[in-house]
């Protein structure tokens, strides 16, 4: 089981340093919420896709956006696109099937779901989940709290592994002829090994050293124009406000 | 000397959410997508294993951190949040209602109910209300919700005597 | 030397867990400063125990009875604090996989270095320089689930170097790794200044002139160690028809983690292995001999080749049910709540699983999960002894095990006519047991003589 999305490449997206990143993640996805216009619908659901595309090529970006395309369809099949009052734009068999203000709202909110969604899935792709992380822990995120996310990123691919394990040696063991393996004895065999598991990783914890009163700050260089990246990684989405 | 017991702490907290996770995710092989997005999971056994073993602030935690993790690297990142937030009050609030010690059926109804309430309700209310999508299409999800989450809180409340059945010390494992 | 002569390591307890048998009755041992010391006890005997309490995980997170403390020069272990207590003493476990926090290598070594205060540039000095006292440097950005047990068990040792406490504890540390580095980690130890403590089941070579005085624990209490020769049983083979046999194999691993770097790949020509026969397989950590073991047992998929029994391919799903492997890790095994329910499960009768229980002197209401390492082995041959199958995998059943228990293991499969096929890095094991042997070297397998 692997629970990394990151795909080693070398675009500037993944150049960019993981700081800013973080801050164009953020302020990308608040600004997608505010814009409503056409031109800012379409930049919000459109700039993810260009730049997955420049990051991890056409194959990876649909994989990941062929996920939620579903919902865009459903969306758009189930949402009254009449609003009352509004602008008719299409007619058949004399009623008004659309107007502009409701076909405005649906590709709102797919624009908004695809803007998001991308936006979080780019970060995911083109960066370690140990480095988003690490930058977390720069913007003052707590100790603990990062701790605990790396050791999450241990242990739920660890159990998967660990489930797989369990659901084999089950069949190793059936009888001749009998196919498939016992669900809920695997599932409970898998949390009994995890709740043993939670003593011995505090002891595993103590025993390294935790509990130390004073942590280290984080330690991270800063790469050559790491203040133009911060400010265009501000500039950019900020930017969506003209054209809200 | 006060036992430092935050070692404990975060492993049981870092375990869990993994087993909540893991159980979301499918364990990486088990799993069926749903038809309207996203996919159908033993998410809320395990969250209701976890309230009912650890209680409610355990459970809060690991219930939501569990399905909030699952869903960033299931390939559903936009509903982290979301999930976070559902989860989470499932298992606080099932944990509130349901003690280890009680056996009373009508309180295990209870708790299951709750867990049907708050997953439907909440990812109705708050998909729409995020402006995530339309209200049509968070309605259509609502029944698959309701089978997953009472099938699930069951399935959960078996878990729990079967895996005391299997590790004595369960209850010596505490916040 | 960096420490006093006065620093010196004593133990003087008593400890049962709950409501059990008493493990150390009134134990006592002291250890001088930079001395080396062995302890070799069966498993059940308390070595884990003892490493637990010195290093304070016991009876913190497993509640027990302990009477007396362990102190180094006349101060209580446990009365410092936490980061304090990891400079003085250290241990690797026996099972590596309940040591492992996170997901790359070198976020795991630089977490206690971190813990120590040390500055960047003597963290990044002190992984350098561990990493590769242990051949992990390349290793890295991999991540801790890719690699195999041998290769877990250095990276633990590195983490403890690179720590460097006054005390290393090693629980069966020598156990999983190849002769290579049984060899380098005996030698690194006879050079080193630190207090040394192993712990193991059963001699080995390489524990020759490394120690200053051997021990064992009798009757709760420590011991000096009479080293008797160990005469292994008899293992006599018997014949039979159905024959498992490999042409033309390919096995493909890689650290995905690690992008380019390639783990290995192995590629068998001919292997066969006759109902009765006796097999052993030997090779470097990670060379892939687990991999060709889960191949066999149908856990794995090949990338190319065939499988046959009798000369008819193998599905990867029917060979489940033909071959037995004993997985390197029990634990990973084992999943019912007591040795009776593992033992019922197999579908056995009741006066087969009574015998079984003898055999393998198991106790029929333990709780799997709270068994040592080494019963659990047991367990594990008890099951698939049970099972009946006609060919088995024992991926290293002699670590954790005293010679004679996995003799007698062995001897229980070979006596009922099964195929074994053993992997092992004890050389005396190897040349004690009957049959061809086997080697991998440089992603192929050869007959070794």
């Amino acid at each position: 089981m692997n629970i990394s999305s990151y795909i080693y490449g070398t675009s500037f997206y993944h150049k960019l340093d993981v700081r800013p990143k973080l801050i164009f993640t953020a302020l990308f996805s608040l600004m997608s919420f505010i814009v409503s216009s056409y031109a800012g619908i379409a930049i919000v659901f459109v700039l993810p896709i260009v730049l997955m595309l420049f990051a991890v090529g056409l194959g990876e970006t649909w994989r990941c956006y062929s996920r939620i395309i579903p919902l865009f369809l459903i969306m758009l099949l189930f949402t009254p696109l009449q609003e009352r009052d509004g602008t008719p734009i299409l007619f058949a068999f004399g009623t008004v099937l659309a107007t502009s203000e409701g076909l405005e709202n649906v590709l709102r909110i797919i624009s908004r779901l695809g803007g998001v969604s991308g936006i979080l899935m780019l970060l995911l792709l083109t960066e370690r989940n140990e480095n988003i992380i690490k930058g977390f822990r720069f913007f003052h995120f707590p100790y603990n709290a990062a701790l605990a996310a790396s050791m999450i990123l241990r242990f739920i691919p660890y159990l998967g592994y660990l489930f797989g394990e369990i659901r084999d040696s089950m069949s190793l063991r059936l009888e001749e002829g009998k196919r498939g393996y016992p669900v809920l004895p695997s599932i409970t065999a898998l949390i009994i090994a995890a709740v043993k598991m939670v003593p011995d990783t505090a002891s595993a914890l103590e025993e390294r050293g935790f509990g130390r009163v004073k942590v280290q700050p984080v330690h991270m260089k800063k790469p050559k124009g790491y203040f133009i990246q911060c400010a265009v990684c501000i500039i950019i989405p900020l930017s969506l406000f003209f054209v809200r | 000397m006060a036992e430092n017991r935050t070692a404990l702490r975060i492993s049981l907290i870092v375990i869990m959410t993994a087993i909540v996770a893991v159980f979301t995710y499918g364990f990486g092989i088990l799993r069926l997508p749903s038809p309207v997005g996203g996919y159908i999971s033993l998410c809320d056994a395990a969250v209701t294993f976890v309230a009912y073993a650890f209680g409610p602030f355990t459970g809060f935690i690991a219930g939501g951190l569990g399905a909030a993790f699952a869903d960033l690297i299931g390939g559903f990142p936009q509903w982290a949040v979301i999930s976070f937030i559902v989860h989470g009050v499932e298992a606080l609030l099932m944990g509130l209602v349901i003690r280890k010690d009680s056996t009373s059926l009508m309180l295990k109804i209870i708790a299951a109910l709750i867990a049907v309430v708050i997953v439907s309700g909440g990812y109705l209310v708050l998909t729409t209300l995020f402006g995530l999508t339309v209200f049509q299409e968070a309605l259509l999800e609502v029944p698959g919700n309701i089978a997953q989450s009472g099938v699930g809180a069951v399935i959960g409340l078996v878990l729990y005597s079967a895996v005391k059945k299997g590790f004595r010390n369960l209850d010596d494992i505490r916040w | 030397m960096h420490c006093f002569p006065a620093h010196m390591i004593s133990a003087d307890i008593s400890f049962s867990y709950n409501d059990e048998k008493e493990i150390f009755s009134s134990f006592s041992l002291s250890v001088a400063c930079g001395e080396h010391i062995l302890l070799i006890a069966p498993p059940e005997s308390g070595k884990t125990t003892l490493a637990r309490i010195v290093t304070g995980s016991v009876p913190k997170y497993r509640s027990g009875k302990l009477e007396g403390a362990v102190s180094v020069s006349g101060v209580d272990l446990l009365s410092f604090d936490i980061p304090e207590r990891m400079k003085l003493v250290g241990r690797v476990s026996q099972n590596t996989d309940e040591m492992l926090l996170f997901s790359s290598v070198e976020e795991e070594i630089a977490f206690p270095l971190g813990n120590l205060g040390l500055g960047r540039e003597e963290i990044e000095k002190r992984i350098e320089t561990s990493l590769s006292l242990f051949g992990m440097e390349h290793y890295r950005k991999v991540s801790t689930s890719e690699l195999s047990g041998g290769e877990k068990r250095r990276l633990m040792l590195s983490i403890l170097f690179a720590v460097d406490p006054d005390i290393y504890i090693l629980d069966e540390a020598f156990d999983e790794l190849s002769p290579f580095w049984r060899e380098k980690l005996a030698r690194i130890i006879k050079k080193i200044g630190r207090t040394v403590i192993v712990l193991g089941s059963h001699m080995l070579a390489e524990y020759d002139g490394v120690f200053s005085r051997i021990l064992t624990i009798g009757n709760g209490k420590a011991m000096p160690y009479v080293h008797h020769p160990v005469t292994f049983l008899a293992l006599t083979l018997k014949t039979g028809h159905s024959t498992l046999s490999v042409e033309n194999l390919l096995i493909e691993r890689s650290h995905r983690s690690a992008g380019d770097l390639k783990a290995f790949e192995l590629s068998v020509e001919s292997f066969s292995l006759r109902a009765g026969e006796c097999v052993t397989l030997l090779g470097d950590n990670g060379s892939g001999k687990s991999s060709f073991s889960r191949v066999l047992a149908g856990l794995l998929k090949e990338k190319s080749g065939s499988i046959m029994l009798d000369g008819i391919p193998l599905s990867q799903k029917e060979r489940r049910k033909k071959v037995a492997l004993l997985m390197q890790n029990p634990f990973e095994e084992l999943f019912l709540p007591t040795v009776i329910d593992e033992l019922e499960s197999t579908g056995a009768t009741q006066d087969a699983i009574e015998d079984t229980l003898r055999l393998f002197a198991l106790k029929r209401d333990a709780y799997v999960q709270e068994l040592s390492y080494g019963k659990a082995k047991m367990l594990q041959a008890a099951i698939f002894y049970l099972l009946d199958r006609s060919f088995a995998i024992f991926d290293e059943m002699d670590s954790a095990l005293t010679s004679s228990e996995f003799t007698k293991a062995a001897k229980a499969f070979l006596d009922k006519g099964t195929a074994l096929l053993v992997i092992t890095h004890d050389k005396e094991v190897a040349s004690s047991l009957p049959g061809r042997k086997l080697m991998i070297k440089g992603g192929e397998m050869h007959e070794y003589k």
